[in-house]
């Protein structure tokens, strides 16, 4: 059965990871994951937005994209752990709190919108490993990655809170790791793997700067520590946050971490085979060479 | 309608926060709190948040929370500061208490449905990738229905 989804671009991986977005695809594509584009979708909110201006019109702007992904009958699918996080978010509120669905339908209603349960909210890694499944991806690797050490770094928004996201353990999640050694990588056990890159509250100013290149550094250094080739992440905001903490890290510090980092999608189109160039490796802010330089590609 | 107030009297539901243990596994959990622990502490925050909701409104610490939901997931009492924080934010708003940041990403929000800005020529270098085009702006339709579901008295509140 071919695997079908509305894809949701979102804002930071459409507009500042173009890198992640033609990987994702690219990869998506080769393993035979159809992709929908879906008219009118808007911002999913993130929650540190709309919602703290007006929680319930904040949860309707959210919800209107459940609506419409409803209305095309398929399931949803996010480049962005924020995007999973906030949409699951409104399904979990509107699913389980009756009062609450019915004043966010009471908001929708003015835009002639009612939001019907049964819409399935996935993100580019939890598709992979729940509907397309490790079984199925192995059989498409080509050329497995057996001298890279990929260190996994979860993010928040993929599997927290655990009462609404149910894709891994909510103290000790493993899913990415199995991912990882889908690919013929070591996984790299590290301090830092379940942490935070602050990414999505890093809209507030310099205390939210500060305190987001204290986490990349010791997310970075943790890694590096660990002798890990690059950081996986599932997010396109943590692959920003990390990126640009390097830059910022370099500049005023004087410290250069040389880590790359990349999307969960970019090493595993790595071990299908495919081209660093197709997987849009090469428009990345981190320096891929000594990490390309260590895997075979002809 | 059920006002931010009331929303964040019930989900404070304070019965539950009576059995709050002070443990501390917010703080603990808080990668903020990490980061800069001088400024940012949950366990502290929310005390304040119930004791001194008024005074707390007007700074800006709890605008800082970067919803990870640690503090959430772990409370052995099942109280919920990420949600809490939240609804401060819409009661601070209420007030008229916004910090400049969130405010101008707002702006951007109501006027192309992004919270992230596209220049001018993004497609053209999107389409140098073969990527399909996104606008520069979400779609007429959508941006309608974004402004009315915000409704004029958010709008107005944020624009001025």
């Amino acid at each position: 059965m071919t695997l079908e989804y509305a894809l949701y671009p979102g804002c930071v991986a459409s507009v500042r990871e173009l890198g992640y977005e033609i990987s994702m695809r690219k990869v998506f594509k080769t393993l035979g994951i159809e992709l929908r584009s879906v008219a009118d979708f808007n911002c999913c909110m993130p929650a540190c937005l709309v919602h703290s201006f007006d929680y319930k019109r904040g949860l309707a702007l959210t919800a209107r994209n459940l609506c419409i992904a409803n209305e095309a009958d398929l399931p949803i699918l996010t480049l962005c752990s924020s995007c999973f996080g906030n949409l699951s978010r409104a399904k979990y509120l509107l699913d389980t709190d009756k009062s609450l669905k019915q004043d966010v339908n009471e908001i929708l209603g003015e835009v002639g919108r009612e939001y019907k349960s049964g819409v399935k909210v996935e993100h580019v890694v939890t598709a992979l490993y729940t509907d397309y499944t490790l079984k199925s991806l192995e059989s498409m690797i080509r050329t497995p990655l057996k001298d890279i050490k990929a260190a996994p770094f979860y993010g928040c928004h993929i599997f927290l809170p655990s009462r609404y996201l149910k894709f891994d353990d909510p103290e000790f999640p493993r899913n990415l790791d199995s991912l990882i050694k889908v690919t013929g990588a070591e996984s790299v056990d590290y301090y830092e793997k379940t942490s935070c890159c602050v990414g999505c509250g890093s809209f507030f100013g310099e205390l939210s700067d500060k305190a987001s290149l204290l986490l990349a550094e010791m997310i970075l250094d943790s890694a590096g520590k660990q002798g890990a080739d690059c950081i996986i992440t599932t997010c396109p905001f943590c692959i920003m946050q990390l990126e640009m903490g390097q830059i910022r890290l370099k500049r005023e510090k004087g410290t250069d971490y040389k880590m790359p980092v990349m999307h969960y999608v970019d090493l595993l189109g790595l071990s299908m085979g495919l081209k660093p160039k197709e997987l849009g490796l090469d428009i990345r802010r981190s320096d891929m060479t000594p990490l390309l330089s260590k895997i075979d590609i002809q | 309608m059920v006002t931010s107030k009331e929303l964040l009297e019930r989900l404070i539901d304070e019965k539950k926060l009576t059995y709050c243990e002070n443990c501390g596994m917010c703080t603990a959990s808080c990668p903020l709190t990490r980061a800069i622990p001088e400024i940012y502490n949950p366990r502290i925050l929310l005390q304040r948040v119930v004791f001194q909701l008024d005074d707390v409104i007007k700074k800006e610490e709890f605008w800082l929370c970067a919803w990870c939901y640690r503090c959430t997931e772990r409370c052995p009492q099942g109280i919920q500061p990420t949600e809490i924080f939240l609804l401060t934010r819409n009661f601070a708003v209420e007030k008229g208490y916004i910090p400049s940041n969130p405010k101008k990403i707002f702006q951007e929000i109501i006027r192309s449905g992004r919270s992230v800005p596209v220049f001018e020529d993004f497609d053209d270098w999107r389409e140098d990738y073969g990527l399909p085009p996104i606008g520069t702006t979400i779609s007429e339709k959508a941006l309608e229905e974004q402004r009315k579901i915000m409704g004029e008295e958010l709008i107005r509140r944020v624009s001025s």
